[in-house]
């Protein structure tokens, strides 16, 4: 046998983890591109929330645009709740992740490949959910901060969610326990995010000192959850 | 090529494997026969660095697992009864995407050799769930050998193939233990078990109990071999539990 690069121990990343992790994004990519079943999906899943909501405050418009953004916010988690599912049962279906573990690649790149695509499938949600909310609300969804938040949130949530649903996947409660387990620990998360978020619904944007606090807890949400991941996949999926 | 040393491996108080001694030399052809429960697929998800064992020493290319997990990955290849390959992607997406996960140089080239070495080529762009089981099989087998590993490991391959099948998978793995491969397989057919290897190992309760040189002998042998070993191991077990403790 010849010694060729041995790259699955090392934390840091180099070259051949970020080719690893795009071949884990470029997969789930082409396998939603012939099917689109994550996005579609929470897609439905979404607007038939939104509509719900939207049929059930319509005697009083001015409380369905006061909590638009909490119903914002619940709306991604429980959709993303559906995408997290179905991106790890793909794996599960025909055993593929023993495929992959099989693979001389590092487990950490596995996981990111898996919060990067997952990522974009709840962007894409997303960006149609803003569009829908700006119709049916009437408030600034739009704005780059707005924007930004929400893409910080995404990160976290799916850090964290793609580390949940890899424990919880092989489980028989699983669809059960994802969000029992996942909503709970989203919650420091989405509370400043929702408090960032409802700041910037009004004519007069906030000061960046006014945002700081939240914005810094979700900031150290994203990255702890990100950290913990790439530190602890290795014994997710091997254990 | 593969050593195995006392392999134990227990799932708390079930003993699945029971201090296994095995040699595969390097290019040798070896299957491992034994009735359900024996523990062979356990034996070769250890060998495929899927499992760890509870004691004992597994080393694959002097490599020793799970130590050197990593390294031995690059050297190995494994074909299961499960398919381990997206049926939503089609034939050349799933090999590119593990031509991609291995690294490999001239990738698109490699894809299509592997296809056409197994008779997919012409199904290259064709999703792997409208394949039949001889496909998936076949694809399979270029998507276990498509880094050229030193090894192949088989788990039951032939389960749910037709006899067309089957004879196809028997020349795929003829070519490739021509090829110099070191083939470890497993299986509880007898025949294809005898027929194609080197060497056959029979596992019963975990351990090895028989080992024969498929050479010098003959089917009706090796039957009579193999009942012997698992019906007196059969016998061991449905023996009633005496009071005084004693078993033999």
């Amino acid at each position: 046998m010849s010694e060729k690069e041995n790259n699955s121990s090392f934390i840091i990343p180099n070259s051949a983890f970020w080719s690893s992790v795009w071949a884990i994004v470029w997969k789930d990519l082409q396998i939603e591109k012939h099917t689109r079943q994550i996005v579609s999906v929470m897609i439905m899943f979404s607007l038939v929330t939104v509509i719900m909501f939207n049929f059930a405050l319509e005697a009083n418009l001015a409380a369905a645009r006061e909590v638009a953004t909490g119903l914002l916010w619940a709306t991604i988690l429980l959709a993303g709740t559906l995408g997290l599912n179905r991106s790890l049962a793909i794996e599960r279906e025909n055993q593929t992740m023993e495929a992959i573990l099989m693979a001389p690649i590092n487990r950490s790149a596995i996981y990111l490949g898996k919060v990067i695509s997952t990522t974009v499938f709840v962007l894409i949600l997303e960006a149609i959910l803003v569009f829908i909310f700006i119709i049916f609300f009437n408030k600034p969804y739009w704005r780059p901060q707005v924007i930004l938040v929400l893409f910080l949130g995404t990160i976290g949530y799916i850090a964290a969610g793609v580390l949940v649903t890899s424990m919880t996947i092989q489980t028989r409660t699983r669809e059960v326990l994802l969000p029992v387990l996942l909503l709970p620990l989203s919650l420091p998360l989405v509370l400043p995010a929702a408090t960032i978020v409802s700041s910037y619904m009004f004519p007069q944007l906030p000061e960046l000192a006014e945002i700081q606090t939240p914005l810094s807890l979700v900031l150290v949400y994203d990255l702890l959850m990100l950290a913990v991941g790439f530190l602890t996949y290795h014994y997710v999926v091997e254990s | 090529m593969i050593q195995i040393k006392g392999l134990v491996k227990n799932y708390g108080m079930n003993h699945v494997l029971r201090g296994v001694d095995l040699h595969v030399r390097p290019g040798e052809f070896v299957t491992l026969v034994g009735s359900n429960g024996a523990g062979k697929t356990t034996l070769l998800r250890i060998v495929a660095t899927l499992q760890q064992a509870t004691a004992g020493q597994v080393t694959i290319g002097g490599w020793l697992l799970p130590q050197h997990a990593s390294r031995v990955r690059e050297h190995i290849g494994l074909v299961s009864h499960q398919a381990l390959l997206y049926g939503d992607l089609t034939a050349a997406e799933n090999l590119t995407f593990f031509a991609r996960l291995y690294r490999l140089e001239n990738q698109q080239e490699r894809v299509a050799t592997a296809l056409k070495t197994v008779g997919l080529l012409a199904r290259q762009r064709d999703a792997v769930s409208t394949f039949s089981r001889g496909m998936v099989q076949r694809l399979t087998i270029a998507r276990a050998t498509l880094h050229e590993p030193d090894v192949l490991l088989l788990d039951e391959p032939y389960t749910g193939l037709d006899q067309d099948a089957a004879r196809l998978l028997d020349d795929l793995l003829r070519r490739e233990s021509a090829n110099g491969r070191t083939i470890l397989m497993i299986t509880h057919d007898l025949t294809h078990g005898l027929n194609l290897c080197d060497r056959v190992a029979i596992l019963n309760r975990g351990k090895i109990v028989a080992e024969v040189d498929s050479a010098h002998t003959n089917p009706a042998e090796f039957l009579e071999l193999y009942t012997e070993h698992t019906r007196r191991r059969e016998k061991r077990r449905k023996r009633p539990v005496s009071g005084s403790g004693s078993s033999e």
